[in-house]
């Protein structure tokens, strides 16, 4: 027994490491070609161990050659409103979905999953327009709707699933106690689905952060770039510094990944919720 | 002062109708317990009171006031709910304290955040603090002010439910089953303790329960309910010594009320093809009211299975069950001779009558005896809207 079963956690464990090496090899190879001078990508002794030597120097080029810095807060900018606003307005429709009775909350409901089901460049030539109208275009906060709008049916979504799981009578409970239903969902509702809070945050941040096709339409000014189309930018007709691409990449990955390992353990807590009782 | 009207109430779903037309007044102070089965209606009975549930038709009246319109709130009611309600994240103090600090909250504190500031502060103003410190030592709370609910066993679970009730002083306190989620041990230590809050605090209670022992024990006056329908109204006492109908005799009591189908035939009263002996007074009292058949109800701890004297009521019948419960003994019978009924199966429960002898008698089953009982103990029944009858 005990063999077999040393054989099932060594075959798993064998599985794990296929799984991470298949995930970390693009990471690993983003770091030695930032770390390679762009002659010798091409030549045949390409290194296997990243040079770390030029660490420092590949930094200083991506920052003092290009506004990359002021890119990467406006990118912080969309993708924080983004969250921010998709959250406000995603747990005040969650918990009109989860607790009240209204004519027309299929539909509704309906209408959320359908703007997930329509791809974004099909949306983007009237939207374009209707920005242009709205004198929204070059904007950061026009970004910043744009994404909500398209982030927030999912954490609607997440989060109704966690109110639906709520007991009715902690809601009762807090009435008699005499709150109102702003203050049931803030004192009552937020600390107790805070899991898929985090949850939703991370993916609306994540939409937000990596939000490529709507930037390089609507934000022609540089700089108000964000870090994506800023990264692309590098990528020039006849040439691309390939080491300062994958620089910037690096420098763009690192606050996402740091917001990833913030949000973690809450995350797998939240997506989880409700699918097991107690 | 506040006295309790129901006035007409009914409460419906489309069409269909949980409550219908409930009316009664409960006095000031009184501990007013709803009785029923499950799915009677009592719960919605008490929602309605709380203003958690709106009221179809009827008026409702805390006092003078009428209260239908009401938030849960304005009510001023506490209200213990069966699951507790205990808010998880925040702590037994804070759970205890909320009431109150929602009392002191203006409109501009249920804005984001300010109310979260609002409310810490509130926790530590020395009035409050006091306060949830005197509630908590007299449920013996104390040492538990920290923890969080899931962190206190059921009983505490419990207290810290009643403490968050009575914490504010409301002018009634509403209770939904609260004691069905503990043990049996529990319950009965949790029941003298409400008992005695409602003496403490000499306010009106109204207790929703389907165990009549609850009601029995704990109200000074239950209302028995039945789909929705008021049954009887009245003291414990009134309710077990003279219930209203055969549904109400036979809900309250354990085990219940014995109901033997009667004829009257010959200037006597047979219960199936089995005389009932000593029954011709009985007999013509049911043939005055104009009846053929009535349901005879007697309590079980009316009954003797000792052999038939002077003019006690006696009918032939056999053991089939024996319960030694100690202090005393509970025997199923059935009426007629051995093997004279199927008693296997479903068949073995059906047309079982019980009777409470005190101590702990020797019985055998499946051996012959007699019912008896005196002529006092008998209730009358219509057979066909169940209603007591008065001869």
């Amino acid at each position: 027994m005990i063999g077999r079963r040393n054989l099932s956690i060594g075959v798993r464990s064998l599985l794990a490491l296929v799984l991470v090496i298949l995930a970390g090899f693009p990471v690993f190879w983003m770091i030695n070609t930032a770390m390679t001078p762009v002659g010798d990508l091409y030549s045949n002794n390409q290194r296997i161990i990243p040079d770390f030597s030029r660490t420092l120097n590949i930094f200083q080029v991506l920052v003092s050659d290009s506004p990359f810095l002021r890119w990467l807060g406006n990118s912080a900018l969309v993708a924080g409103g983004t969250t921010l606003l998709s959250l406000l307005l995603a747990c005040l429709a969650a918990y009109a979905l989860s607790r009240y009775k209204f004519v027309g909350k299929g539909l509704m409901t309906f209408g959320f999953f359908a703007t997930q089901m329509l791809p974004e460049a099909l949306l983007i030539v009237p939207l374009y327009s209707m920005f242009m109208t709205l004198g929204l275009l070059n904007e950061l906060y026009g970004l910043v709707l744009v994404n909500t709008a398209f982030a927030m049916p999912v954490a609607v979504f997440l989060l109704k699933s966690a109110m639906d799981t709520v007991p009715y009578e902690i809601e009762e409970s807090a009435r008699v106690d005499g709150c109102n239903a702003l203050t049931i969902l803030q004192v009552m509702f937020i600390p107790l689905i805070a899991p898929s809070l985090a949850a939703a945050a991370v993916i609306t941040f994540f939409d937000g952060w990596n939000e490529y096709l709507f930037a390089t339409t609507f934000i022609h000014d540089t700089a108000n770039w964000v870090a994506s189309t800023g990264l692309a930018s590098f990528i020039g007709e006849f040439t691309t510094p390939l080491d300062m691409v994958f620089s910037g990449a690096i420098v763009f990955t690192i606050p996402a990944a740091i917001f990833f390992l913030l949000m973690q353990r809450k995350i797998v807590a939240g997506l989880t919720a409700g699918s097991v009782k107690g | 002062m506040a006295s309790l009207t129901f006035d007409a109430l009914s409460k419906s779903y489309g069409a269909n109708t949980v409550i219908s037309d409930f009316s009664a007044t409960v006095d000031d102070k009184e501990f007013l317990v709803l009785l029923g089965p499950s799915g009677c209606g009592k719960s919605t009975m008490l929602r309605m009171v709380a203003g958690l549930t709106d009221i179809s038709s009827g008026t409702l009246k805390f006092g003078d006031d009428v209260v239908n319109a009401l938030t849960p709130k304005q009510r001023n009611i506490a209200f213990v709910f069966q699951s507790y309600a205990l808010y998880p994240h925040m702590t037994v103090r804070a759970n205890i304290a909320f009431p109150l600090i929602m009392d002191n909250f203006r409109w501009w504190h249920h804005l984001p955040f300010w109310g979260a500031l609002m409310r810490s502060r509130l926790l530590k103003r020395p009035d409050i603090k006091a306060k949830i410190e005197r509630t908590a030592e007299m449920l013996e709370l104390t040492d538990y002010l920290e923890r969080r609910p899931k962190a206190l066993s059921g009983g505490q679970r419990q207290r810290v439910a009643v403490a968050r009730s009575i914490i504010r002083e409301p002018a009634i306190y509403l209770f939904d089953e609260p004691l069905s989620n503990l043990d049996a041990k529990l319950r009965m230590q949790m029941r003298a303790e409400i008992s005695a809050l409602h003496a403490r605090v000499q306010k009106t209670f109204v207790y929703v329960t389907h165990d009549q022992v609850e009601a029995m024990t704990m109200g000074t006056r239950i209302i028995v309910m039945n789909e929705g329908v008021v049954q009887q109204y009245g003291t414990p006492a009134e309710i077990y010594s003279a219930p209203a109908n055969e549904f109400v005799a036979r809900f309250i009591g354990s085990p219940p009320m014995n109901i033997f189908a009667a004829t009257v035939r010959d200037g006597l009263l047979y219960v199936g093809d089995v005389p009932v002996l000593n029954s011709a007074g009985w007999a013509a009292s049911v043939v005055a009211l104009g009846l053929q058949t009535v349901s005879l109800g007697v309590r079980a701890e009316k009954i003797g299975l000792d052999s038939p004297s002077g003019d006690l009521l006696s009918i032939e019948a056999h053991t089939l069950v024996v319960e030694h419960l100690g202090a005393e003994t509970i025997v199923g019978v059935k009426t007629g001779p051995v093997g004279s009924t199927v008693d296997v199966g479903v068949g073995a429960s059906r047309g079982l009558h019980y009777a409470r002898i005190a101590g702990e008698e020797q019985f055998t089953t499946n051996s012959g005896c007699r019912i008896t009982f005196a002529s006092d103990a008998v209730h009358l029944f219509d057979p066909e809207t169940g209603k007591r009858l008065e001869p």
